[in-house]
């Protein structure tokens, strides 16, 4: 049997040396939405607040379409993802669901056992 | 010479406070876990603890990615609440035990642990969650002065377990030898399992959970035995965070009574549990 490591655990992204380097732009620009007047610079145009950032196109473009898995995918941290969603907003159980890939109350049902 | 008390292990999952702040505790999907909490309440009323020592983790609201402290020890005289994405939240601000977070800051010095040393900081749910699930929300100030140890659970490599309880053990060191009469509390927070990230989002583990709140008073040295790789892969990967409590436990005498526990799951995607322990001997 394989040694259990924390690079090979499966599905499981961690915040390890790869995605902080990965995603660090993108953590930071997420960061900046803790400060409100950021927050209003966003809603009024995500383009030219993102621009501030250095992002790369593909970047850019997983914020711009809300693709969650995307941005994780990219480095992007949960924790950071959570301030761009608050903006929205948007459920972290929908961010959990389309990382998966499954429809939202499948994935409340099926993963968390909830009643819908 | 001050005196420990107990600990108290709890989740500190973001929509407690959300429900708690809309005031949907007594709604048929909150009111099975706030009911939980309430032994632990009476509890706090009745032993009116001076000093808490809150062990938690800031997710990324107050520390950035640019410093990472694996630990860090608030010495304020005050702490705010962060601005999550949504402002503050309205309760009162944090009272802190200053004189005691430096004499902590010393002995930890002193037996090998170099903390960051922390002067101007605000905290998010994972300190103020707790507080409010034992304290309750107070109308003016809080009834209890806090000292936040922040440990880095999130960006490997994170602590190993068997390092977080000895920094428990070298917490009740520096309680017994601080010159003061009053009382301390030291809370744990985080866990239980829970994922949010990747494909595995939404893995949850009951049994795990109900065997951790069980182990944690009576094998804490075998949970601190455990490699990270383990809690990563029972627990889940924002579930290990549970390594947390084991600072509360080292802080604690092997043997405890077991006031209080309880579990509900999921709150939110967590598995959301809670223990309360007391020191024995002490009547």
């Amino acid at each position: 049997m394989s040694e259990l490591t924390l690079a090979t655990i499966p599905d499981t992204p961690l915040l390890d040396r790869p995605h902080q380097l990965r995603g660090y732009r993108l953590n930071k620009m997420a960061m900046g939405l803790s400060d409100p007047a950021n927050r209003a610079a966003f809603k009024a145009d995500e383009e030219a607040y993102l621009d501030r950032f250095g992002l790369t196109e593909e970047e850019r473009s997983a914020v711009l379409r809300r693709d969650w898995r995307e941005m994780i995918r990219l480095g992007a941290n949960l924790f950071f993802v959570l301030k761009i969603s608050a903006v929205d907003p948007v459920r972290i159980t929908e961010i959990g669901a389309h990382q998966v890939g499954m429809g939202h109350e499948d994935f409340l049902r099926e993963r968390l056992g909830k009643r819908v | 010479m001050a005196r420990l008390i107990g600990g108290l292990g709890t989740s500190h999952v973001p929509s407690i406070g959300v429900a708690l702040d809309k005031g949907l505790d007594q709604t048929p999907e909150w009111k099975p876990f706030f009911d939980g909490y309430r032994p632990a309440q009476a509890w706090i009323a009745e032993q009116k603890p001076d000093v808490a020592v809150v062990v938690f983790n800031d997710h990324y609201n107050a520390l950035f990615l640019d410093r990472v402290p694996t630990f860090a020890v608030g010495c304020a005289e005050e702490y705010l609440p962060a601005d999550e994405g949504w402002g503050p939240r309205p309760i009162p601000p944090f009272r802190g035990a200053a004189d005691f977070a430096w004499h902590l800051v010393d002995t930890l010095v002193e037996r090998w642990f170099d903390p960051e040393v922390i002067q101007e900081i605000k905290v998010d749910h994972g300190l103020q969650v707790p507080m409010e699930l034992f304290w309750g929300r107070p109308r003016e100030a809080w009834p209890v002065r806090i000292v936040p140890i922040f440990v880095n659970v999130l960006q490997y490599p994170v602590p190993l377990p068997s390092r977080l309880y000895h920094l428990g053990k070298t917490l009740r060191a520096a309680i017994e030898s601080y010159d003061s009469d009053e009382s301390f509390v030291v809370v744990g927070t985080g866990g239980l399992s829970h994922q949010l990230q990747g494909a595995r989002a939404g893995f949850l583990n009951p049994d795990a959970d109900r065997r951790f709140l069980e182990d944690i008073a009576t094998r804490p040295e075998e949970l601190a035995g455990w490699t990270r790789e383990q809690y990563v892969e029972t627990f889940g990967a924002e579930g290990a965070e549970l390594i947390m409590w084991l600072v509360m436990r080292g802080a604690l005498s092997p043997e405890v009574l077991v006031r209080h526990r309880h579990y509900v799951v999921p709150a939110s995607m967590t598995g959301a549990g809670m223990v309360l322990l007391e020191e024995p001997d002490r009547h």
